[in-house]
């Protein structure tokens, strides 16, 4: 007798009760795969920030953070404008303990043509910048020139694309490396390019001028500190020596999304924990009522030959293979939803958002299909246990 | 015959949730200064193409003689209904936006389901009238 096709045989004679076991396997499977891609992708995120940020310190002006939280514009791609004078830059390097430093232009555009919301255009020195220069360089080859733009992966704009800023046309010529953050969001230009768009931006009522009324502005300044030199130390250097500026440390940046990370990790994770529990139970209680049903057939197994450990063997393997149904069904739905909806769950979560890489995501549907498997067998052994000792003569006289 | 008949209401709710959606939940937001962009043509079209599945949908229910055809026209109108919006008629650019975030990925979903129902049909009325010859 062999076990394989009878098993395959039990199961199809009982669509229902078998789509029953697979649903619910199929519950926990899609639980386990989406809770673990999301909280996978977070963890993502938030390394792809810390990479791409680059710099120890940034300076803003004071009025900054009241006009935007400088966080939301990074992890949100919320638009800000906020000025302040050019020297801001120079006037840093003086500070002992600062290596480099990177001058930004922010310019939130009206609209783009494309969309029906505001996008972060960002001015860069090519000369000075170490922020986003190394990222631009992976995409761009060449230079990049006047009126030329490099977008990010989440503008979906083709290289040799022209898009209109202000009625001032920009020509793509390089689209950057998925981040997970607000900087997907924003168009990078050279300062040439930042100073036309912000007399086209004049020119259309938005002001851009700071108190004093000079034209050189830029938005921010971003601070790389030399080696041996504490980053406190320096931050506090240059809050004393600039006026109306204020320094902000990267790292306590990273470290508010990290806590809030953490704490969308542990919902989702108790959250996973408890699913898990609940439909064990209910797989423990499946199982012990499909043993009184199917005592009489054990029974008549047992009488035409069938050895107690082939009927212990049957009832795992039908249990298995409800799991890996279930396992496979679970990990297809969740696959489904969680990457369709990838900028949906992105912007719900308002953090750092990042797919791991395809060998990640392979491993880690793997191990939710085992996992399902496993558990139905788990859930399924005691029934087994039962049914394997099942006495033919009085099962069948007692018309169980 | 009951069973070749299930794909048929299935597809028809899926229709409905199609058009329902492609002007409400899942459609594309109002730009904030009133205009329209190409992904309000794109909900329009996708409603139309609802409308039609569903039409569709109810004949193949009740038309017993034309339904391998009316399956097969759904399964062709499904194909379209995925590539309208983004590939036959253009999405706002950036990803983040309700007509690419939500509206794009749901009625890919939402019409690859139907066009497998409705290829479950087929196969039914197929495999019908190869018993019969």
């Amino acid at each position: 007798m062999k076990i394989l096709p009878l098993s395959l045989k039990n199961l199809a004679r009982k669509p229902g009760r078998t789509a029953a076991l697979v649903l619910l396997t199929a519950f926990l499977a899609l639980a386990v795969f989406g809770g673990s891609v999301v909280i996978l992708s977070l963890r993502t995120g938030l390394q792809s920030l810390e990479a791409r940020l680059g710099a120890d310190i940034i300076l803003v002006p004071s009025e900054a953070q009241s006009k935007v939280s400088f966080q939301n514009m990074f992890l949100q791609g919320t638009t800000g404008a906020f000025y302040m004078d050019a020297a801001v830059a120079d006037k840093a390097l003086e500070v002992p303990g600062v290596e480099k430093a990177a001058p930004q232009t922010f310019l939130a555009s009206l609209k783009a043509d494309c969309c029906s919301i505001k996008i972060q255009v960002i001015g860069i020195d090519p000369a000075k910048d170490f922020t986003v220069q190394p990222w631009i360089a992976r995409s761009l080859t060449g230079d990049m020139g006047d009126m030329d733009v490099v977008v990010g992966c989440r503008v979906e704009a083709g290289i040799g694309e022209i898009i209109r800023i202000y009625e001032q046309r920009c020509k793509v010529v390089a689209q950057l490396e998925p981040t997970g953050t607000g900087l997907d969001i924003a168009v990078y230009c050279n300062m040439h390019t930042m100073d036309t768009l912000l007399a086209a931006a004049e020119a259309k009522g938005v002001s851009h001028k700071i108190a004093s009324g000079d034209d050189s502005v830029i938005s921010a300044v971003y601070i790389k500190v030399k080696d041996g030199y504490d980053i406190d130390t320096v931050n506090t250097a240059l809050t004393g020596k600039l006026r109306k500026v204020t320094a902000v440390r990267t790292r306590s940046m990273i470290t508010g999304v990290s806590d809030s990370l953490a704490g969308v990790s542990r919902t989702v994770s108790a959250m996973t924990v408890v699913i898990w529990i609940l439909a064990f139970i209910i797989l423990l209680l499946a199982y012990t009522l499909v043993v009184r049903e199917r005592t009489r057939e054990f029974a008549v197994l047992r009488l035409i030959g069938a050895s107690r450990g082939m009927l212990g063997r049957m009832a795992l393997l039908e249990s298995a293979m409800c799991g890996l149904g279930g396992g496979i069904a679970g990990t297809g739905l969740a696959a489904i939803g969680v990457f369709s909806f990838s900028a949906l769950i992105e912007s719900s979560l308002g953090l750092p958002y990042l797919f791991p890489g395809i060998g990640t995501i392979l491993l880690l549907a793997a191990g939710t299909v085992l996992l399902s498997i496993a558990v139905s067998a788990l859930a399924s052994a005691f029934a087994a246990r039962r049914l394997s000792r099942v006495q033919p003569g009085t099962a069948l006289r007692e018309g169980n | 015959m009951k069973k070749q008949i299930i794909p048929g209401y299935a597809v028809f709710a899926l229709a409905l949730v199609i058009s329902v959606g492609s002007v409400s939940f899942l459609g594309p937001w109002v730009h904030e200064d009133g205009t329209v962009g190409a992904c309000h043509w794109a909900s329009r079209a996708l409603l139309g193409l609802g409308m039609l599945l569903s039409v569709l949908a109810m004949l193949a229910v009740l038309l017993r003689g034309a339904r391998l055809g009316l399956y097969l026209a759904m399964c062709l109108s499904s194909i379209l209904g995925i590539l309208t919006p983004g590939t036959l008629i253009s999405l706002c650019k950036m990803s983040s936006m309700h007509c690419r975030a939500v509206m794009q990925p749901a009625m890919t979903i939402l019409f690859a389901a139907a066009g497998l129902a409705a290829l479950c049909g087929a196969v039914m009325c197929f495999r019908e009238k190869k018993e019969r010859a």
